[in-house]
């Protein structure tokens, strides 16, 4: 006779009146599998933690999101955001799909070359360009988005020392009704001031003039904002237009769409109140085609959106080191992945689901990372499995920030794996080891030696 | 020995009631298991042995969640006070 399956005896009170805040508790259903691979394998071959990236769930989720906005407006151009996830293979399935280029620094501008982006292609927004790299940008044909007065003298400056004319954009900040508001990117439209910078561009004459850019936000859930940022944009094409002539090529909407996580304190899951690609895409396209821009001038949509496209084709996978009794009696998971290779924990109140099968049972859990530090929470309070030491669990929507912003701290950073289309999974990056971290010091020679 | 309040109401399903601070509690299949062992006089090492038989468990894994679970049964304040050796 085989043995039955054991599970870690539980009490729990139960909590007479109202329900929990999503209605009935629910089972959290086992994910096993990604695109039929067994996670369960992928961990066995390539270790615990591990990024797992799905290629198929980014070209499903692009191929959605580019029609959604193509099939309500002619002209629809999607650049990658590098910053969201710039390992190099996620960037090409983007590549592959279509999309430009979209970086904030000569770093992610290098980096967008050397995947083989032609430079014209590649637009280059943000705060940080130094003089070299506004060199190299105006010599690639590149699109640069101005920030703010001091970059534009600086390319003003440039422009009488090279040939090629520099191809520029301002960025917008504006009011959309929505908090907090990103004032501090590029030029206010109420104050007049993004009017006042387009028109020393006009006067200039030896720039070119394309575009207009804004982001209004990230993880925005409100279609209207994108619409009054769409309006006012748009009423700037047309002044542009009445007083100087000039059609610009395109509008640039920026990023901001919710992905499907939710956000930590949230009362709704996320995937019950993000807008769909529909949604957005309707709300900006209306905007522009009710707008007063002459239908012969309509620019081209440009959209640069991260975490909407690449959240949910992320997965990091891991293993329980142990469970614990807090001293009020809950119960803690300690897993092997902390919040320095999941940034995103701060933010989101993710997905995190049990790898093998679990019966209906659940308890109130802490889920800490490995850490020797208190801020190390993936989890505060979800009702979840009894998981065991070396069971296995997956973290569901990580693809966007944590593969850009994780940190090499206490311990080191985990491989990624991409599933490719036909189910063969391929390692994307390499874990790091001692000797990646020892390679970049440096130790003095009279530091080299000691006795103990 | 460890033993379970008189007074406490535990049903086949798992459920318990506590008459005495009107608090109910659910049990788990192998949670409602060991206090029905427990109820009925058994000892760990016994208690072991049964789960044995039955489960895919180690004793070390068995043990580490058995004290967890007694202890948590002891804090809700569901075990007889002088109820030990
Ligand atoms: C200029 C710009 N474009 C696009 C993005 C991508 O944003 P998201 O991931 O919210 O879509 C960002 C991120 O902050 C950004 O600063």
């Amino acid at each position: 006779m085989t043995k039955l399956i054991f599970e870690r005896p539980i009490i729990q009170r139960i909590n007479a009146g109202l329900p929990s805040k999503y209605g009935m508790a629910h089972k959290l259903e086992p994910i096993s599998h990604i695109d039929n691979v067994s996670i369960k394998s992928l961990m066995d071959s390539y270790g615990s933690p591990l990024f797992i990236i799905s290629e198929s769930t980014i070209r499903k989720t692009y191929k959605n999101a580019f029609r959604a906005f193509s099939s309500r407006y002619p002209k629809v151009q999607f650049a990658w955001s590098y910053k969201t996830n710039y390992l190099n293979a996620v960037c090409n399935v983007f590549h592959q799909e279509g999309s430009w280029a979209e970086v904030v620094s000569g770093f992610e501008y290098d980096k967008a070359i050397a995947n083989g982006v032609p430079g014209e292609l590649i637009i280059f927004n943000g705060p940080d360009k130094s003089r070299q790299d506004l060199e190299k940008a105006i010599k690639n044909g590149s699109l640069i988005h101005i920030d703010h007065f001091d970059e534009l003298y600086e390319i003003i400056s440039l422009s009488k020392e090279i040939e090629e004319r520099p191809k520029v954009a301002i960025r917008v900040n504006m009011d959309t009704g929505i908090y907090p508001r990103w004032d501090r990117f590029g030029f206010n439209y109420e104050n007049g001031e993004a009017w006042d910078a387009l028109n020393r561009i006009m006067a200039n004459k030896k720039l070119d003039l394309l575009g207009l850019h804004t982001h209004i936000g990230t993880y925005m859930m409100s279609t209207d904002a994108y619409k009054i940022a769409a309006t006012k944009l748009a009423s700037l094409a047309v002044r542009l237009e009445q007083k100087h002539g000039h059609v610009l090529q395109y509008i640039d909407m920026g990023g901001g769409f919710a992905s499907k996580n939710t956000l930590r304190g949230a009362y709704y899951p996320g995937t019950d109140t993000t807008p769909s690609f529909d949604d957005f895409a309707e709300a900006i396209t209306s905007a522009f085609m009710s707008s007063e821009i002459k239908p012969d001038n309509l620019p081209l949509l440009i959209l640069e959106n991260g975490r909407a496209l690449i959240d949910d084709a992320g997965y990091l996978a891991g293993t329980v080191l142990a469970n614990k009794r807090l001293a009020d009696g809950r119960r803690a998971t300690i897993i092997d992945a902390g919040v320095n290779i999941l940034f995103t924990a701060f933010w989101y109140e993710h997905d995190i689901r049990p790898v093998e099968p679990v019966s209906e049972q659940t308890e109130d859990t802490t889920i800490y990372g490995p850490l020797c530090m208190n801020i190390d929470v993936i989890r505060g309070n979800v009702m979840f499995p009894l998981l065991k030491k070396g069971d296995h669990y997956v973290i569901r929507r990580v693809g966007a920030y944590n593969n850009t912003q994780w940190l090499q701290f206490i311990s080191m950073r985990p491989n990624v794996v991409m599933i490719d289309s036909k189910g063969e999974p391929h390692l994307i990056r390499k874990n790091e080891t001692l000797e990646t971290i020892n390679s970049q010091e440096l130790t003095p020679e009279h530091l080299k030696n000691f006795d103990l | 020995m460890l033993k379970i309040k008189k007074n406490i109401a535990i049903s086949d399903s798992g459920f318990v009631f506590d008459p005495g601070t009107g608090d109910s509690y659910s049990l788990n299949p192998t949670g409602l298991e060991i206090v029905q062992m427990i109820k009925s006089g058994k000892s760990f090492e016994e208690i072991f042995q049964d789960f044995a038989t039955k489960y895919e468990v180690e004793e070390e894994a068995f043990e580490k969640y058995y004290y967890d679970f007694t202890t948590t049964l002891k804090q809700l304040r569901l075990t007889e006070p002088n109820g030990e050796d």
